[in-house]
C-alpha cells in the first residue's frame, strides 16, 4: 500500500554528501538507506523536466520507506508507502 | 575490464534514432570505449561510413543491425566477419523485399539461411524470447531457445537490458536467472537510441512523426535511459550480473569485419569467342577510330594505344565494354544517348560511340578522366532520351539479371521547411503559425533558418522567429535538421554488380516501387561497385521530337551532326538574348553573359558554359577574359611555355584541363601527377597542405627553368581556380547540345517550342514564358480544339496547336478516349463527343470553358446542353466503367463569354494565357516602360516596369553580399531584375512573397546588349487591379 503525497520538501545533504535527511511537515526525516533510484519522463511538449526519484528508508520517530522526487528544481516527497 | 555497446541504434534508423553518427562516435570517444556497434532497424545505411569514421577515430567498429523477425519479433544480430556481413546484408534485403508495402521482417527459414558469420543476441523487449518469457510460456520459450541454439551456437546470447523504475528491474533478474538455467551466456545492452539523456525529446518526437500522432499520444513504455552510458553506469547497473558486462568484450573481440572498401567490382561482360575484354575493346576502339577519322593518324593512334594501354593496366576494360553495350543498344533503337562528365576526355569514349565529342579536336586530355594513379573506378555518366530512359533501364535489368541490377539510393534529410511542419504537427501547433514560420523560407537548413532569421530581409520582418513562445519549438526543429527522414530513389544511379548485389549491399523498396541499395552513392563508391549514372535528359527528347516535327512539316531528315557549326543567324539571336526554351543558355545569367561575350563561334558556347558558374563569376574571370576577347586588353602569358596551354582562353585559366597542362608544361609533372595536384587542390586542404604543394610545385618549375617569382605567380592562380575549375569535356558536350537546340529554334521555331511544352516540366521556364516567347519568334499560338489537339503540342502549317494534355485534370485513360473516338471520325457536336467518349463530366466541363469545343456552339448553349446529354448517356448505359478523370478541377470563375474570362479560364485551367495577357486589363499609366521597350532605352534612365514573378536566383557573389535575381514577364517581354542588399532590407516582404510587382529600377547594361533593371523600389502590383490573381 502507498499513498500519493506530492508535497515540497527541503533536503539536506552532510558536509561530506554521505548522509541525506529531509524536512517533511516541518519534521526532519533521516535517510538511512537508499533502496533504488530511476528517473521519468516528462510531459517535456509542456515544459517539463525529467524527474528524479529516489526510494529511501527514513527514520523520524520510526524507519518508514518514502519516494522523493526532484524536478530540475525542487525535491518533493512523492509518496509514502507501508 | 571494459565494456562494448552492442546494441545501438543511429539516426539511420529513420525516426527512431536521435544522434548522428558523428555524435555518437564523438561521445565513445569521449567515453574512452575501444568499441562500438552500431545496430539499426532493418538498416545497414550507416554501415559503411560508422565503419570508415569508427576506424579514422581508433574506434573498432561492430557492424550490425536489430532484425524483424516473424511474428514482429525482434533480434540484434552482430557481424563476426565478411560473411556475417554479406549474410547480414542478405537478411535485410530478404526482410524488405519479401514484403513490398507492408512491415519488413525475415522468415525464420531466412534466419537460419544467413546465419552463418553472425552473432545473435536475444534482442530488447521485443526480442522473441524475453516477450515469451514475460509471458510466463516457459515452456514455449524453452522451444525458442532451442532454435536460436540450433543456428548460432555459441554465438547466441541473452540480452539484458535494464531501465531502472519504480518496479525496480526485477524483469532482468529473472531473465538473467532462466538463462542460466538453461546454460545461456547473458550480456548487458543499453538498447542506445541517442547519446545524451536530454535527446530522449527528439527520439519521441521523432516517434511522433513516423507513427503521424501528436507526441502528447505517445504510449507505451516510455523512458530517458537509452542514452549512451558511460562503462561506470554499465557496471554499476549490472553490478549484481558482472558477466554480462564482461560479455560486451568477449562478443566485440569475437567481430573482426574486414570489409574490402575501394577495390573495384566490375560486373561480366559476355564475350565473343576466342576475345578477352582486352583484346574486344581494342577491336572496337579501333574499329571506331577508323569510322570516325578515316585515316588513322600518328597521333592518334599514339593516343589510342596509350588510353588502352592505361584502361588494362587498371583493369577497367570490362567496364567501359559494359557502358559500350547499353549505348549501342540504345542507340541501335533511336535512343538518344550520350556521355557527359571527364569520360568525354577519352579518345576510347568517343570510338565507342559512348560520346559524340572527338577529343583530339578539342584538344581534351584523357588524364583528366582517369589514369594509373586514380585508382577508384572511371565513372562515365550518360545523358538519355527522358522518354524512353526505362527502356535503357529495363535492357541493363535483362541482360545483367534483376539480382544482380539496382537502383542507387539516396538519403533525404530534413531541411527546414520539413522540419516546421513535421515538428508542428506533432507538437499540434496552430497551422497558421507553421504556415507563417514556413513562409518565405527557400533552401535553407533550419539551423541556418534561425541564424538567419535576423538578417535575411525576407524572414526579419517577421516577430515569429523572436518569438519566446516559440523558442523551444524552433530548437526542437533545429535538433532534427539534417537527421535522416527516409530513403528514396536517387535520379540516374544504377548499380551493376559483378554478382548478387544483395551479398555486397542491402536492398530495399522505394515507395514508387524500384529495389534500391541502402547505401547511397558515396558509400556504393566506397564499395567499389560500379555505379551508372543513367540520367534522364529531356533536352535529348527535345531534339529528336523537334527532328520528327521538321521531318512531319517540312519532309526533312535533319542530321544534328552535320548542321553547319557556324551559323551567323543562330549566333546573332543568342548575342539577342533570344535563348529562352534552349539547353544551357536560357538562365538570365547565361543570356547576360551572351550580351557581353557577343558569341560568334562554337567555341564560345564552351567558354560561356563554363564562365557562367558560381566560382568563376564570383572569382571576376569574365572581367579578364572579356576585356580579351573583345581586343581591349592584350593577351598575356605569365610564362611563354604557358602559350600551348592557354591559348584557347586567351591566356586565361578557364578549364580543369588546363591545370594539368600548365602544371606539366611548367613544372614537368607528367599529366597524371598534373591530376593528383589539380585533385588535391581541388579539396579541402589545410595550411600546411598548401604550403607543401606549393613547395613541391615551385622547385619543381625551377628545375625546368622558370624563375621564383613566375611560379610563384602561376601557382596563385592555379590555386585561385581550384575554386572554380570546369570541365572541359563537359562544357564541350553540353555546349553540342546546347547549339542543337540554338539552332533548331532558330531556324524551326514552330517544331522547336512544339517539341519543348510537348516536355514540360523542364528547363527554366513556365510554358506560358515558352509561349510568348514562341509568339515573339512568329509562331502563332493555336488553342486546344478537340477536333484537332493532340495528347502532344503540334505543329499546323507553321503554327503551334495546344495540347489536349496541357488541360488540368485530364488523365491518360481519358486521353486515350477521345483519340481513340476520334480515330473513327471528327466530333461534330457536343452530343457526339459525349456519347462517342468516356470521360468525367469535370474533364467536358473544362474543355467547354477553355473553348476546345467552341465550333459546336457557345460556351452558355454548350453548358445548357450538358445536363440532360449526361443524363441521357446514363439511361443508354454509356457509363459501363468507372469514370475517368477523377481529379476535379473545377475553376472559380464566371461570367459571361468576354476576353477577360476566357484569359481567366485559359490561366486557370491551361496555366497559358492564350487570349490575352493579364495585363492587358490593368490601367497601367504611362510612366510604365513595356519589357519589349527595355533595350531602346538609355543605360542609367530610371524607369519602372509591371509584371509577374517568373522565378528567383541568388547565386553566391564575392563579397558574400546576397544579390537576388528575378525573372519577370509582361506579355510582351522578359526582364531581368537586379535587387542589391539594401533594396532587400526595404522590400524584403514583397520580394518572395508577391507573384506580381512593380518595380522602379536604373538600366544597367553590363556589355553591349547585356541589359539589366537595377531596383530601387519594389511595390506589390495593386491587388485590386489584379484580374483573378
Amino acid at each position: 500500500m502507498s499513498k500519493l503525497i506530492i508535497e515540497p520538501i527541503l533536503i539536506h545533504l552532510d558536509d561530506n554528501k554521505t548522509k541525506m535527511s529531509f524536512i517533511w511537515r516541518k519534521k526532519l526525516y533521516q535517510v538511512e538507506d537508499i533502496l533504488s533510484w530511476w528517473r521519468e519522463p516528462a510531459e517535456w511538449w509542456d515544459g517539463e523536466s525529467v524527474k528524479y526519484f529516489l526510494r529511501v528508508n527514513a527514520r523520524n520517530s520510526s524507519v518508514g520507506t518514502y519516494e522523493l522526487s526532484k524536478d530540475d528544481k525542487n525535491w518533493f516527497l512523492y509518496r509514502v508507502l507501508d | 575490464m571494459g565494456f562494448a555497446h552492442l546494441h545501438v541504434h543511429s539516426e539511420y534508423s529513420f525516426l527512431d534514432g536521435a544522434s548522428s553518427l558523428d555524435r555518437l562516435l564523438e561521445r565513445a570517444s569521449e567515453l574512452n570505449m575501444p568499441s562500438i556497434a552500431v545496430t539499426d532497424h532493418n538498416c545497414l545505411t550507416g554501415a559503411i561510413r560508422f565503419y570508415d569514421k569508427a576506424r579514422a577515430m581508433g574506434i573498432k567498429p561492430i557492424i550490425g543491425a536489430e532484425v524483424t523477425i516473424e511474428g514482429g519479433y525482434h533480434v540484434t544480430l552482430l557481424c563476426k566477419n565478411t560473411k556475417g556481413y554479406s549474410n547480414l546484408c542478405q537478411l535485410i534485403t530478404h526482410a524488405h523485399l519479401c514484403n513490398r508495402n507492408r512491415e519488413s521482417f525475415a522468415s525464420k527459414e531466412a534466419l537460419r539461411q544467413y546465419s552463418e558469420g553472425l552473432i545473435c543476441l536475444s534482442g530488447c523487449g521485443q526480442g522473441e524470447l524475453p516477450a515469451l518469457f514475460k509471458q510466463g510460456n516457459i515452456e514455449k520459450t524453452r522451444g525458442v531457445v532451442r532454435f536460436y541454439k540450433e543456428i548460432f551456437g555459441d554465438d547466441f546470447f541473452v540480452e539484458l537490458v535494464r531501465y531502472p523504475s519504480r518496479d525496480g528491474v526485477i524483469g532482468s533478474h529473472r531473465l538473467a536467472d532462466f538463462a542460466k538455467e538453461e546454460g545461456l551466456p547473458i550480456v548487458a545492452t543499453n538498447n542506445v537510441h541517442y547519446t545524451d539523456m536530454e535527446d530522449y525529446r527528439i527520439k519521441e518526437l521523432l516517434n511522433a512523426i513516423d507513427r503521424n500522432i501528436p507526441v502528447s499520444s505517445l504510449s507505451g513504455n516510455r523512458t530517458v535511459e537509452q542514452y549512451l552510458k558511460s562503462e561506470e553506469e554499465m557496471k554499476r547497473l549490472f553490478r549484481d550480473f558482472p558477466e554480462a558486462v564482461v560479455m560486451t568484450e568477449e562478443i566485440a573481440s569475437r567481430c573482426n569485419l574486414e570489409l574490402e572498401l575501394g577495390k573495384p567490382r566490375f560486373p561480366r561482360f559476355d564475350l565473343p569467342d576466342r576475345e578477352n575484354d582486352y583484346s574486344y575493346l581494342t577491336k572496337l576502339a579501333l574499329a571506331g577510330v577508323s569510322r570516325k577519322y578515316g585515316s588513322i593518324t600518328c597521333r592518334i593512334r599514339q593516343r589510342l594505344e596509350h588510353e588502352l594501354d592505361t584502361i588494362r593496366k587498371l583493369g577497367f576494360c570490362g567496364y567501359f565494354l559494359v557502358v559500350w553495350d547499353i549505348v549501342r543498344w540504345a542507340k541501335e533503337r533511336g535512343i538518344r544517348c550520350q556521355a557527359r562528365g571527364s569520360a568525354v576526355d577519352s579518345l576510347v569514349v568517343y570510338a565507342l560511340d559512348i560520346s559524340n565529342v572527338d577529343p583530339v579536336a578539342y584538344n581534351l586530355l584523357f588524364e583528366r578522366f582517369m589514369h594509373p594513379l586514380r585508382k577508384e573506378p572511371p565513372d562515365i555518366d550518360l545523358d538519355v532520351d527522358r522518354r524512353r530512359r526505362g527502356e535503357v533501364r529495363d535492357y541493363i535489368y535483362a541482360k545483367y539479371g534483376t539480382e544482380n541490377v539496382a537502383c542507387v539510393g539516396t538519403i533525404n534529410t530534413y531541411m527546414a521547411r520539413g522540419a516546421i511542419r513535421d515538428v508542428g504537427k506533432a507538437l499540434q501547433m496552430p497551422q497558421p503559425i507553421i504556415e507563417e514560420a514556413c513562409s518565405g523560407i527557400h533552401w535553407l537548413s533550419a539551423s541556418k533558418l534561425m541564424e538567419k532569421a535576423d538578417t535575411l530581409p525576407e524572414l526579419k520582418h517577421s516577430t515569429i522567429y523572436r518569438s519566446a513562445e516559440l523558442a523551444e519549438f524552433f530548437k526542437l526543429c533545429v535538433a532534427i535538421d539534417g537527421l535522416p527522414k527516409h530513403l528514396s530513389v536517387h535520379l540516374g544511379g544504377l548499380l551493376i554488380g559483378s554478382g548478387r548485389l544483395s551479398e555486397l549491399v542491402p536492398l530495399e523498396w522505394s515507395s514508387g516501387g524500384d529495389i534500391i541499395s541502402q547505401y547511397d552513392k558515396d558509400d556504393i563508391e566506397r564499395l567499389g561497385i560500379v555505379k551508372l549514372d543513367l540520367l534522364s535528359l529531356p533536352t535529348l527528347t527535345v531534339v529528336g521530337d523537334t527532328i520528327a516535327n521538321i521531318k512531319k512539316s517540312w519532309q526533312l531528315d535533319i542530321d544534328m551532326e552535320s548542321i553547319p557549326r557556324v551559323d551567323p543567324k543562330a549566333f546573332a539571336m543568342l548575342r539577342d538574348g533570344k535563348a529562352i526554351g534552349t539547353f544551357q543558355l536560357e538562365s538570365p545569367a547565361q543570356r547576360e553573359m551572351a550580351g557581353r561575350l557577343l558569341p560568334d563561334r562554337f567555341e564560345d558556347i564552351i567558354v560561356s558554359i563554363s564562365l557562367v558558374r558560381p566560382g568563376p563569376l564570383k572569382s571576376s574571370m569574365d572581367k579578364i577574359y572579356l576585356p580579351r576577347r573583345h581586343g581591349k586588353e592584350p593577351v598575356t602569358y605569365v610564362h611563354p611555355r604557358l602559350r600551348y596551354a592557354l591559348e584557347e582562353t586567351l591566356g586565361v585559366i578557364l578549364y580543369q584541363e588546363q591545370v594539368l597542362k600548365v602544371a606539366h608544361d611548367l613544372a614537368g609533372m607528367s599529366y597524371a601527377e598534373a591530376d593528383g595536384f589539380r585533385r588535391a587542390m581541388t579539396h579541402d586542404r589545410t595550411p600546411e597542405e598548401m604550403e607543401k604543394m606549393r613547395h613541391g610545385f615551385i622547385s619543381s618549375c625551377l628545375k625546368k627553368g622558370v624563375n621564383q617569382k613566375t611560379a610563384d605567380r602561376v601557382f596563385e592562380q592555379l590555386a585561385a581556380f581550384a575554386a572554380y575549375g570546369f570541365c572541359k569535356a563537359h562544357a564541350v558536350a553540353y555546349a553540342e547540345l546546347a547549339y542543337q537546340t540554338l539552332w533548331l529554334k532558330c531556324h524551326y521555331p514552330a517544331e522547336f517550342f512544339a517539341a519543348v511544352l510537348s516536355n514540360q516540366p523542364m528547363g527554366y521556364y513556365p510554358a506560358r514564358v515558352l509561349v510568348a516567347d514562341a509568339r515573339r519568334c512568329g509562331v502563332k499560338v493555336l488553342p486546344v480544339d478537340i477536333n484537332k489537339s493532340e495528347a502532344d503540342y503540334t505543329v499546323e502549317n507553321g503554327a503551334i496547336r495546344v495540347s489536349l494534355r496541357q488541360l488540368k485534370g485530364m488523365s491518360e485513360e481519358a486521353l486515350e478516349s477521345i483519340l481513340k473516338a476520334r480515330d473513327t471520325g471528327d466530333f461534330t457536336s457536343l452530343t457526339d463527343f459525349v456519347l462517342r467518349t468516356n470521360i468525367s463530366r469535370n474533364i467536358v466541363e473544362n474543355l467547354i470553358n477553355v473553348g476546345a469545343l467552341e465550333t459546336f456552339g457557345s460556351r452558355e448553349d454548350l453548358f445548357a446542353q450538358l445536363d440532360n446529354l449526361l443524363s441521357l448517356k446514363r439511361k443508354m448505359g454509356k457509363f459501363t466503367k468507372p469514370l475517368f478523370g477523377l481529379v476535379e478541377h473545377r475553376p472559380d470563375i464566371t461570367g459571361k463569354g468576354d476576353v477577360k474570362v476566357k484569359m481567366l479560364l485559359e490561366r486557370e485551367l491551361l496555366s497559358l494565357a492564350l487570349s490575352a495577357h493579364p495585363l492587358d486589363f490593368i490601367s497601367l499609366d504611362s510612366s510604365f516602360t513595356s519589357m519589349k521597350d527595355l533595350p531602346s532605352v538609355a543605360t542609367g534612365r530610371t524607369i519602372k516596369i509591371a509584371g509577374s514573378v517568373i522565378r528567383y536566383q541568388t547565386p553566391p557573389t564575392r563579397n558574400g553580399n546576397r544579390v537576388v535575381y528575378v525573372i519577370m514577364e509582361d506579355g510582351t517581354g522578359i526582364a531581368d531584375v537586379t535587387v542589391f542588399s539594401d533594396v532587400q532590407e526595404r522590400c524584403g516582404q514583397v520580394l518572395f512573397r508577391e507573384g506580381w510587382l512593380e518595380v522602379t529600377g536604373k538600366i544597367q547594361r553590363r556589355g553591349p546588349r547585356a541589359l539589366s533593371v537595377i531596383a530601387e523600389e519594389l511595390a506589390p502590383l495593386n491587388r485590386n487591379e489584379k484580374p483573378g490573381l
